[in-house]
C-alpha cells in the first residue's frame, strides 16, 4: 500500500528538531508529500549501494530502518565520521531532505560519497519511502 | 577465467612454437580469458551485496561503485573488525566444438566434448590495513593439472584533497599489465568474463590482450581525482625463468629488455542511474624472445583507447556497452633477423565491443565481438595460417543466470553461483574463413559451446 508524508506522524520529531537542530538548518522550508513508490526506486538508484533496508545490518553506510527521527551517529556497530557523530542532528524529514540536497554543507567533513540529488520531488518521494521502514 | 601463462593448450603450443622459434608475434595469449573478480570476501568486508559492485551480481564486470572500491585500494569496509581476506573459487565446464580438434585440447582432454574442473582457486582478497589492499590468486587448473599463482594486485591506496576534491592516489604492485584497470575495457578484465581453456582460439593477438600475464612484475602509481580523473603510470620487469617455472608457469614470452611503460588517462562520470568512460592507454616493450643480451629485441608499441556506458536506473533493468580499439607497432628486428617475418614493421590491430542486458540482477544476456585485422606475412604467420594473415574475427553470446549475490538471497555473502551458457562462433579464424590452416579446417570448425557453473564463497 502507498504510503506518502501525509499519513507518517512527523510532528514529534519536527518540533524535537526545531529545538536542537544546526542554525543553518532552521529555516529549511517544508518539503512537499511524496510518493514512497516511487521512493523504493529512488531508493534502489541512489542510497541501496550502501544502506541496507534490514534493521542492525550496516554496509559502508547505517542501516535505513527506524532513520526518522533517529540521532546521527547512534546505530550500534555502524561507521560514522567525527563531524556526523558530533552533529547531533535528528533525522526529520526536513534535515534528511536537507542532508541528501547538499550532504557536504550540512555536515562538513562528513565521510559520505555524495554529491547530493537535486532533485526535489525524489527526495520527497525517497523520504516518503523511509518513513515506511520505521 | 584462467591461469596465465601455465602449461600450455594444444593451441597454445602453436603459438608458443611460433613465439619461440620465430621469436615474432606473441600468441601466447590465444584463450583470451580473464580471471575472475566477484569476491565475496569483499562482500562481506564492506557489508554489501555483491550487485553493488558487479553488474549481475558475478564479476568481474564493476559498477561505477565497484570501479571506486577497487580504485580505494580494496579497503572499504562497514567498520566492522575481524573479517578474514580470504574466498574460493569453483569453475566447471564443458566444452565443445563443432569440429574435433587436430590435437587433444589439452595435455589431459581429448579432442572434443571435454568436462573439466576448470579452476578451484583460493584469493587473498581485501583490506590487510586501513590504505593496503589485494587481490592475489592462486590454485588449481583441472586443464593443466598444475597449481600456479594466478593475478595478482596488491594496493596502497590514500585519499587527500587537490584543488579541494578528495583524490585517491596510489600505487599497486601487480604481475600483468591492464590488470589493474577499473573499467572492464582493456583486455585483463573485458568480456567474456568466462571462457573455455580447452576451446581453440586465434594465434595472434596483441602483446597488451594477456602477451606478458603472469611473467612480469611492475608497479604503478595512480590518482583519481574528484571520482571522475584516471590516471597511472606505471614500469614493468621481466620475472626469471626459474621463478616462472617455481610459480607453475610454463609460457616465456622472452625477457623485457629494460622496463616496460604502461600507462592510462581515463574519465567517468557516475551519475548513479547510469554511468560512463572513456580513455587512452598503452604498453611498450622490447623483448628479447631467447632470453640472450646479445640478440636484437622484438618492440612492440601498443596504444589503444576505449569508452563504457553503463545504464543501472533501479537495477532492475541494467544494459552495458563496452568497447575498446588497440593499435600495435611492431618493429621485429629479432625475427626479421632470424628470417622468420619478411618485413621488420608489423601492424596489428584490435577492436572489441560487447553489449549487455541484465534483469533483476538474476539474469544476463552479453552479445560481444572481438576482432583482430593486421599486415599479412608469410613468414611470420605461416606456422598458423594458409593465408599469412593474422586476420580473426570471433562473435561470443554469452546468456546466464545468478540466482544469489542480492541482499535478500539465500547464505548471503557466502553462497555465490552463476551457470552460463555460451557460444562463440569465428566468421574468420588466423586469416581465412576456409581451410584457414592449409589442412582443411574451416573458421566454422571451432565454433565453440562452452557451458560453465561458477561458484564462490
Amino acid at each position: 500500500m502507498m504510503k506518502t508524508l501525509t499519513t507518517i506522524r512527523f510532528f514529534k520529531p519536527l518540533a524535537c528538531a526545531s529545538l536542537f537542530c544546526l542554525p543553518m538548518l532552521t529555516t529549511v522550508p517544508a518539503i512537499a508529500a511524496g510518493n514512497a513508490v516511487s521512493g523504493a526506486d529512488v531508493y534502489n538508484a541512489e542510497c541501496a549501494d550502501c544502506h541496507s533496508l534490514k534493521a542492525g545490518k550496516n554496509k559502508k553506510g547505517s542501516s535505513f530502518v527506524g532513520l526518522i527521527g533517529r540521532t546521527a551517529g547512534t546505530v550500534p556497530g555502524a561507521k560514522y565520521s567525527d563531524a556526523m557523530k558530533s552533529s547531533k542532528i535528528v533525522w526529520t524529514p526536513e534535515r534528511i531532505d536537507a542532508y541528501i540536497t547538499h550532504p557536504k554543507q550540512v555536515v562538513p567533513g562528513g565521510s559520505m560519497k555524495y554529491d547530493g540529488l537535486d532533485d526535489a520531488k525524489a527526495r520527497a518521494d525517497l523520504i516518503a519511502f523511509l518513513a515506511t521502514k520505521s | 577465467m584462467q591461469f596465465p601463462r601455465r602449461q600450455s593448450t594444444a593451441s597454445q603450443r602453436g603459438g608458443m612454437r611460433f613465439l619461440l622459434f620465430s621469436g615474432g608475434i606473441i600468441a601466447l595469449t590465444a584463450t583470451m580469458n580473464q580471471p575472475a573478480q566477484a569476491l565475496p570476501s569483499y562482500a562481506r568486508q564492506t557489508g554489501q551485496e555483491c550487485t553493488a559492485c558487479h553488474v549481475g551480481g558475478f564479476g568481474p564486470q564493476l559498477t561505477a561503485y565497484g570501479t571506486r572500491f577497487k580504485i580505494g585500494g580494496y579497503t572499504d569496509s562497514n567498520g566492522e573488525s575481524g573479517h578474514l581476506p580470504l574466498s574460493a573459487m569453483f569453475v566447471g565446464s564443458y566444452t565443445h566444438t563443432a569440429k574435433d580438434q587436430s590435437e587433444d585440447a589439452g595435455p589431459y582432454a581429448g579432442a572434443n566434448n571435454n568436462l573439466v574442473a576448470q579452476e578451484v582457486t583460493a584469493f587473498l582478497a581485501g583490506g590487510l590495513t586501513k590504505n593496503l589492499g589485494t587481490f592475489v590468486e592462486a590454485g588449481y587448473s583441472g586443464v593443466d593439472n598444475v597449481f600456479a599463482l594466478g593475478e595478482m594486485d596488491v594496493r596502497f591506496a590514500s585519499t587527500v584533497q587537490l584543488g579541494g576534491k578528495d583524490t585517491v592516489i596510489g600505487v599497486t604492485l601487480n604481475n600483468n599489465p591492464s590488470v589493474t584497470d577499473p573499467f572492464n575495457t582493456l583486455p585483463a578484465w573485458r568480456f567474456p568474463y568466462a571462457s573455455s581453456d580447452l576451446a581453440p582460439t586465434p594465434a595472434a593477438s596483441t602483446l597488451l590482450e594477456g602477451g606478458l600475464d603472469g611473467q612480469v612484475l611492475g608497479i604503478s602509481a595512480y590518482g583519481f581525482w574528484n571520482d571522475s580523473v584516471y590516471a597511472e603510470l606505471g614500469g614493468y620487469r621481466s620475472l626469471s625463468t626459474s621463478s616462472l617455472h617455481s610459480l607453475g608457469l610454463a609460457g616465456d614470452a622472452g625477457e623485457i629488455d629494460g622496463i616496460s611503460p604502461y600507462w592510462r588517462l581515463g574519465y567517468m562520470k557516475d551519475n548513479r542511474k547510469s554511468a560512463y568512460s572513456f580513455g587512452v592507454f598503452g604498453l611498450y616493450s622490447k623483448l628479447q624472445p631467447d632470453r640472450l643480451s646479445s640478440e636484437p629485441t622484438n618492440n612492440y608499441q601498443d596504444i589503444g583507447v576505449d569508452a563504457s556506458y553503463q545504464f543501472l536506473g533501479t537495477r532492475r533493468h541494467i544494459f552495458t556497452l563496452f568497447g575498446s580499439y588497440i593499435h600495435e607497432q611492431q618493429t621485429l628486428d629479432n625475427t626479421f633477423s632470424a628470417g622468420d617475418a619478411s618485413s621488420r614493421d608489423v601492424t596489428l590491430q584490435n577492436f572489441s565491443l560487447n553489449g549487455s542486458y541484465t534483469y533483476d540482477q538474476t539474469y544476463g544476456i552479453t552479445l560481444g565481438v572481438i576482432n583482430t585485422w593486421g599486415d599479412k606475412d608469410a613468414l611470420l604467420y605461416q606456422s598458423d595460417s594458409r593465408t599469412g594473415s593474422p586476420n580473426s574475427t570471433a562473435w561470443i553470446l554469452d546468456a546466464n543466470w545468478t540466482p544469489f549475490g542480492k541482499e535478500s538471497s539465500w547464505g548471503s555473502p557466502w553462497a555465490n553461483l552463476r551457470l552460463g551458457l555460451q557460444y562463440t562462433l569465428y566468421t574468420e579464424f588466423n586469416g581465412a574463413s576456409s581451410n584457414y590452416d592449409g589442412s582443411g579446417r574451416d573458421a566454422g570448425d571451432n565454433n565453440t559451446l562452452f557451458t560453465y557453473v561458477w561458484l564462490s564463497l
